[in-house]
Order: structure tokens, then C-alpha cells, then sequence
């Protein structure tokens, strides 16, 4: 049997190895190095470098949708659960920016399984969002695919973010981000109301 | 054969397997092998397959500015604009999947000065979409507002790509729409706008 501790050291060495290295350059020798595991333990828990940094992806994905919808559920008006949300998603990923470029940018580089799970972790967040038809009036005659599209914008803007190494200014991306949620369901000026509303 | 024009074959060939097999199982070999050149003329033009990549990307990205031009009256008001270019692209996309792949979702495993590119393409389309400010009734937009805009929009088509519903992207041309307008015009007109567009399809 495989300690759990084994499996839980390799996928954090994963994150940290392709995070430094970039994915293409990361080697399996690499991530049980930093792992201090032999290489047939690696292979007893993963077929591969890709099948490992699925899992390590997963991980890390998992761990920032829990945090955003803890600090969503805390509070009670959408908008409001909406800015609390946001601001935890941002602040973790200002803690870590490596692991932050990891799981927007450069996941792209690691093929098409892996942008699959980005969307789909993504996805999750779906729920959330959706939140604002029953806080917007008329906001269920709203398209099918109007979470998607704010996540999408969402995450677009803190791509574009990440991808030009501006990881400090993070955190003052949180009104443009409210707005971006919001608008799809309330509306520009009401949108604005909001953002400027609680700051 | 003209210099010019094999050094086209050799990009136009590079985007068609990239969008098929996917950048990072591409070799210069398969590139070649969809030409009528050899693997001297490939080194002759370029360095490498993420230089030619590179030069690939640049070229399919004036092809879609010229398509989009080209439908586009400068005249027309801007809600009609925005319509145009937008449904430009997704018929593009739609009966060229494999381009469109190449376009939206390889870029991203072509590291970080093809995504570069992308990047300068998108904000080379969010450019026109300024105008829209003006339509806000002099409410204060977000500086991002276009950015937003595309990246819902290339969100939703990213999705459709990855899932293989390329060829279906036509049927999300009012969905598109909405996500573009909506921080503009609220989703009441954008909406509006949505069903009329969904109506004369």
C-alpha cells in the first residue's frame, strides 16, 4: 500500500517543480526528487508525467474552489457573496503566485486533458454565480450560458494578469471582477452601484 | 514556385496540423509532409517549428482582421458593428474548426510569445468594441470593460473548441452576442438584441 503522505508529497512537489520549470522541461526524475520517492513508487501511483500532474492539478484546483465558496456561503446578499468570493479567489492566488500562474497560464501547456480540467474546475464555480438569476429581476429569462460567460470574463482578466507578471496588483483587480460578475445579471449601472457601493 | 508563396504553404500547412494533432504532438516533419517543400526549404524560413509556429500565428491572425474589415461598414452604428465582426469570426471558426482550434485553444501550449500573440490579437478586437462606451449614457465603465467583454466571449468558444463543437459555434452566435454587449447595454437590451439576432438565423 502507498502512504497517503507519499502521494500527497509527490503531487505538492509536482505543483512546485512545473510551476518553477514549466511543464515541458519537468521530467519524472525531477518530481521524485523532490518528492524523496523512488521511481517505482512514482509509477505504482501514475502511468505517467501527465497522469501525475492531472492528479497535482486537481489538487490545486479542488483547494480554490473550497476557499472561494467558504468565503461566498459567509455571506448573505448575492452581490455581497459575490465581492466575498472574489477577494478570497484573489487572495489566495496572490499568496502563490507560481501556483497561480500554474493553474490559469501555463496549464495550457501541459495539453489538451489539462485545459479540460481547467475549464471544468472552472465550471464549478457555476453554482455561484447562477446565484444572481434569483437576485436579478428577470434573471431567469437570462441566456442558459450567462455563468459562463462571467466566469469566463473573470478569469480572463486575471489571466491576462498573471500572464504579464503583475501578480502584486491582484488584489485591486477585485472591483473590475465584481463588476464583471455582476453586470451580466444587473446590469451596468447597477453593476457600478455595487462595486462602488461597499468600497 | 515563388519563394513567397511556398514559405505560405509551409504556414498555412503548420496551422492546419497544429489545429488537428495539437501543437505540442506536432513535429516539422508532419509540416513538411503537408507540403510540396523539403525539410531545406523549411530551415531556409525558419529556425524552428515555434519560430514558424510563431510566424503561422501572425499570418491566420491577418487573415481574420481582413475578413472582419472587409464585412465590417465603418458607417454602421455600433451595436450593428460589434454584430458583424462577431458573427464574422464564429462563421469563420465554424466551417474551419481545425483553425479555429489552432487559433484559440493550441496558442496556449505554444508558450509564452504565442500567447503573446493571442493576446495582441484579442486586444486588437476589443479596440472596436470602445465605442460602445458611448452608448452607456455617461455612466463610469470599468477602464477592463473590453477585456471583460472578450473574455467571456472567448471563454464560451473555447469551451464549444475543446469539446469538439467547432463546427456547431453558429448556434452560439446570439449567446456570443449577449456576453459581448451585456456590460455595455445591460442584459435587458442585450437580451433584446440576442432574441433578434436568434429570430433572423
Amino acid at each position: 500500500m502507498i502512504a497517503r503522505s507519499q502521494r500527497e508529497r509527490l503531487l505538492e512537489a509536482t505543483v512546485r517543480v512545473v510551476a518553477a520549470k514549466g511543464y515541458g522541461a519537468t521530467t519524472v526524475a525531477d518530481l521524485t526528487r523532490e518528492a524523496g520517492i523512488s521511481r517505482t513508487t512514482f509509477y505504482a501511483m501514475y502511468e505517467d508525467k501527465e497522469a501525475c500532474f492531472l492528479a497535482a492539478y486537481d489538487n490545486v484546483a479542488e483547494a480554490l474552489v473550497k476557499r472561494v465558496a467558504a468565503a461566498y456561503e459567509a455571506e448573505e446578499r448575492w452581490p455581497d457573496r459575490a465581492r466575498a468570493g472574489l477577494a478570497a479567489l484573489l487572495e489566495a492566488l496572490a499568496e502563490e503566485p507560481e501556483i497561480a500562474r500554474l493553474a490559469l497560464v501555463d496549464v495550457g501547456a501541459a495539453g489538451p486533458a489539462a485545459q479540460r480540467r481547467y475549464r471544468a474546475a472552472l465550471q464549478r464555480l457555476t453554482p455561484l454565480f447562477d446565484e444572481g438569476r434569483d437576485f436579478a429581476p428577470g434573471g431567469r429569462a437570462l441566456p442558459a450560458n450567462t455563468s459562463r460567460m462571467a466566469i469566463g470574463a473573470v478569469a480572463g482578466l486575471i489571466a491576462d494578469e498573471l500572464a504579464e507578471g503583475r501578480e502584486e496588483y491582484l488584489t485591486r483587480l477585485l472591483s473590475d471582477l465584481l463588476f464583471a460578475t455582476l453586470v451580466p445579471y444587473i446590469g451596468p449601472a447597477a453593476a457600478a452601484r455595487e462595486v462602488g457601493g461597499n468600497e | 514556385m515563388a519563394s513567397e508563396s511556398r514559405r505560405d504553404l509551409i504556414l498555412a500547412a503548420m496551422i492546419r496540423v497544429v489545429g488537428s494533432k495539437g501543437y505540442k504532438e506536432t513535429s516539422v516533419a508532419d509540416v513538411i509532409e503537408e507540403t510540396p517543400t523539403s525539410r531545406t526549404t523549411f530551415y531556409k524560413y525558419f529556425d524552428d517549428k515555434h519560430d514558424c509556429f510563431l510566424a503561422a500565428y501572425e499570418m491566420l491572425v491577418e487573415q481574420v482582421f481582413a475578413e472582419v474589415v472587409a464585412n465590417c461598414d465603418g458607417n454602421q452604428p455600433w451595436l450593428e458593428r460589434v454584430e458583424t465582426g462577431l458573427s464574422t469570426i464564429v462563421k469563420l471558426f465554424a466551417l474551419d474548426p481545425t483553425l479555429a482550434r489552432t487559433a484559440v485553444v493550441e496558442v496556449a501550449a505554444a508558450g509564452a510569445d504565442a500567447r503573446q500573440l493571442h493576446w495582441n490579437a484579442v486586444s486588437r478586437f476589443t479596440a472596436y468594441l470602445e465605442d460602445g462606451r458611448e452608448l452607456s449614457g455617461g455612466r463610469e465603465l470599468p477602464e477592463n470593460i473590453s477585456l471583460m467583454s472578450a473574455g467571456a466571449v472567448s471563454g464560451l468558444i473555447f469551451d464549444e473548441l475543446l469539446a469538439g463543437r467547432g463546427a456547431q459555434l453558429q448556434a452560439m452566435l446570439p449567446d456570443l452576442l449577449f456576453a459581448m454587449l451585456v456590460p455595455y447595454i445591460g442584459p435587458r437590451a442585450a437580451a433584446e438584441e440576442m432574441r433578434r439576432v436568434a429570430a433572423t438565423r
